[in-house]
């Protein structure tokens, strides 16, 4: 068994009006990338701040490292590393002074500092630009500065809250792949929140889905698409026995399947595409038209919820994060 | 957590609001057009009508060291505003999940305030200066000058702290910050003495921690009278760690 990271039992936190986690408990691997997925208001950033110490529990038990959390916040404190879903880099200074004042601010002796703010730099490719000052900065750059001030502590455990709301399409790839290989390079155990499902999907080695407080379920991104019984392949064909011989083969069909037009439920589609169209053949079925459709973790947490994860929610606060990238940019 | 980690984390803040400081000082230039008005329409204007009994000095003289408080008082009342840009950003919240603890964070910020107050008030001194007040330039003066601004600005940045952690919009705090700076102002002994003040406004003026700065601050660059002095400090520094702890206290709310 690898050790814990971070264990979560009955967490609860309420506020006067609201129940914002509602007795949640999990556990993270050491090593691990996981993934909190849900909408707004699901609970995400206040579970994180928790295990953060910014926020006390209502009730609960957590454990980071073995250390209790919160009877030894500062303990805690230490080990991690924090990047806010809000900009949280200073524009007034420049990216070097950004990481440096991370430095002091953590501790770091200061033989070390230079090294350690060099290879932040590096790291995240920020090396040319350290001495500009941040409001000349792009969104993507911010988001790669917030996350080498981060590193200069070397974190054991790695907070990132929705690290690539307010990207575009490459500079999010471009964090995706930084975020990876802080795992990959120095076995940083990893959590972050996201209510993007290619990020989820993408990123994490586990995810718990989390919906109104509460943990809803939690697995591997890959068996939670296969709970749901798996992709629809849909053929098209001139016979219309097609679903009778679909059915006789042992294909299971979906139920709004006529004769001519047949949905089979099969676990890995691709894969399925080449037996199946042979075994039709086989059977003097002439298939016309042949689709895929892969089930996606959006299709998990309808499952799960009963609801989608509402897109203008995440548009809403994508933009919100993009007005302050543009607000701190001169 | 060590004392020497503590004052650490105080001083990080301190240093890179200088850094900040450094990189761009347009707000100490901004910021100067209104004493100087002070100064050079109020100031002389009252000077020639003579209102103010200010025995053997100048108006001038007289009122220098009240533009001097107000204006750092100005920069530390409305530094709350820069917690909310803070707050607004993710800035805070992540010096809030460093290791440093809450109450070295308030301080270090309190101090912030008092380091901007401190070119606040070298531009306001080199200002009087140009009007050829005459004001003492004794070493030792000027040293109790800056020690009592920096005092100052942890004061009333204290005070905007806490009121930004209440408030939590710059909105409010714009509105807040020009609600109270006027009558801490008007009603202290910064451009007039308290006697001519009817009674409640002396009342107001007694428990007014500008009154016990601007008295301080006079003697040391005007008078050369010290006979109120330790009143003035012991009332200035209970003020000071008052509203410096109240705001540790209350800055927990302010991500919340």
């Amino acid at each position: 068994m690898a050790n814990k990271a971070v264990v979560v039992q009955d967490l609860i936190k309420t506020y006067p009006r609201v129940m914002a986690v509602d007795g949640i408990s999990f556990t993270i691997d050491e090593g691990e990338i996981f993934g909190l997925l849900g909408p707004n208001g699901a609970g995400k950033t206040t579970t994180m701040r928790v295990l953060l110490t910014l926020i006390r529990p209502t009730s609960g038990k957590i454990s980071v490292f073995g250390v209790d959390a919160l009877a030894y916040s500062d303990k805690v404190r230490q080990m991690a590393g924090y990047v806010p879903q809000d900009v949280s880099v200073d524009g007034e200074l420049t990216g070097y002074e950004n990481i440096l004042m991370s430095c002091k601010l953590y501790g770091v002796p200061s033989k070390e500092r230079s090294q350690r703010i060099k290879e932040a730099l590096g790291y995240l490719e920020l090396q040319d630009r350290a001495g500009s000052m941040v409001n000349t900065y792009s969104g993507g750059m911010m988001r790669r500065l917030e996350i080498a001030q981060a590193l200069v502590n070397r974190p054991k455990i790695l907070f990132l809250d929705e690290p690539s709301i307010g990207l575009d399409p490459i500079a999010k790839r471009n964090i995706w792949e930084h975020v990876e290989n802080l795992r990959s390079d120095f076995g940083t155990t990893i959590i972050l929140t996201t209510h993007d499902m290619n990020e989820a999907d993408a990123l994490c080695d586990r995810l718990g889905i989390m919906s109104k407080g509460k943990l809803i379920t939690i697995g591997e991104p890959s068996r939670l698409k296969a709970s749901l019984g798996g992709d629809v392949v849909t053929v098209t064909t001139k016979n219309s026995e097609c679903s009778a011989r679909l059915k006789e083969l042992g294909y299971s069909v979906t139920s709004d399947s006529s004769g001519e037009h047949c949905g089979v439920i099969v676990s890995d589609g691709e894969k399925l595409i080449p037996h199946l169209l042979e075994n039709l053949r086989k059977n003097n079925v002439e298939v016309e038209t042949v689709s895929l459709e892969k089930s996606s973790l959006d299709d998990v947490f309808l499952k799960y919820t009963g609801a989608r994860i509402a897109e203008g929610d995440s548009w809403l606060e994508a933009s919100r994060v993009r007005r302050t990238f543009r607000r701190l940019t001169k | 957590m060590s004392i020497r980690r503590y004052f650490s984390g105080v001083f990080t803040l301190l240093e890179f609001e200088l850094r900040k400081v450094r990189h761009d000082s347009s707000q100490i230039w901004i910021r100067s057009v209104q004493p100087a008005l002070w100064l050079l329409v109020f100031g002389e204007v009252f000077t020639q009508t003579k209102t103010f009994n200010t025995g053997p000095y100048t108006y001038l003289q007289f009122m220098t060291p009240g533009i001097l408080a107000q204006s750092v008082m100005f920069v530390a009342i409305f530094y709350g505003i820069t917690i909310v840009w803070e707050r607004d950003l993710g800035i805070l919240n992540k010096l809030l999940a460093s290791p440093v603890p809450r109450s070295a964070i308030v301080i270090g910020k309190t101090l912030s305030a008092g380091l901007r107050g401190i070119f606040q008030a070298i531009v306001v001194i080199i200002l009087a200066l140009i009007l050829q007040v005459k004001i003492s330039l004794n070493p030792l003066h000027i040293l109790g000058v800056l020690i009592i601004i920096v005092l100052l600005g942890m004061c009333f940045a204290g005070l905007s702290l806490t009121l930004a952690s209440l408030l939590k919009t710059r909105e409010r705090m714009m509105g807040i910050g020009q609600a109270i700076t006027m009558p801490l102002f008007f009603a202290s002994n910064a451009i007039y003495p308290i006697s001519i003040m009817p009674t409640w406004l002396k009342a107001i003026a007694t428990v007014n921690p500008l009154s016990y700065i601007v008295d301080a601050l006079r003697a040391l660059l005007v008078t050369g009278d010290f006979s109120k002095f330790p009143v003035d400090i012991l009332a200035i520094a209970i003020a000071t760690v008052v509203l410096v702890t109240v705001a540790s206290l209350s800055f927990r709310r302010i991500v919340s």
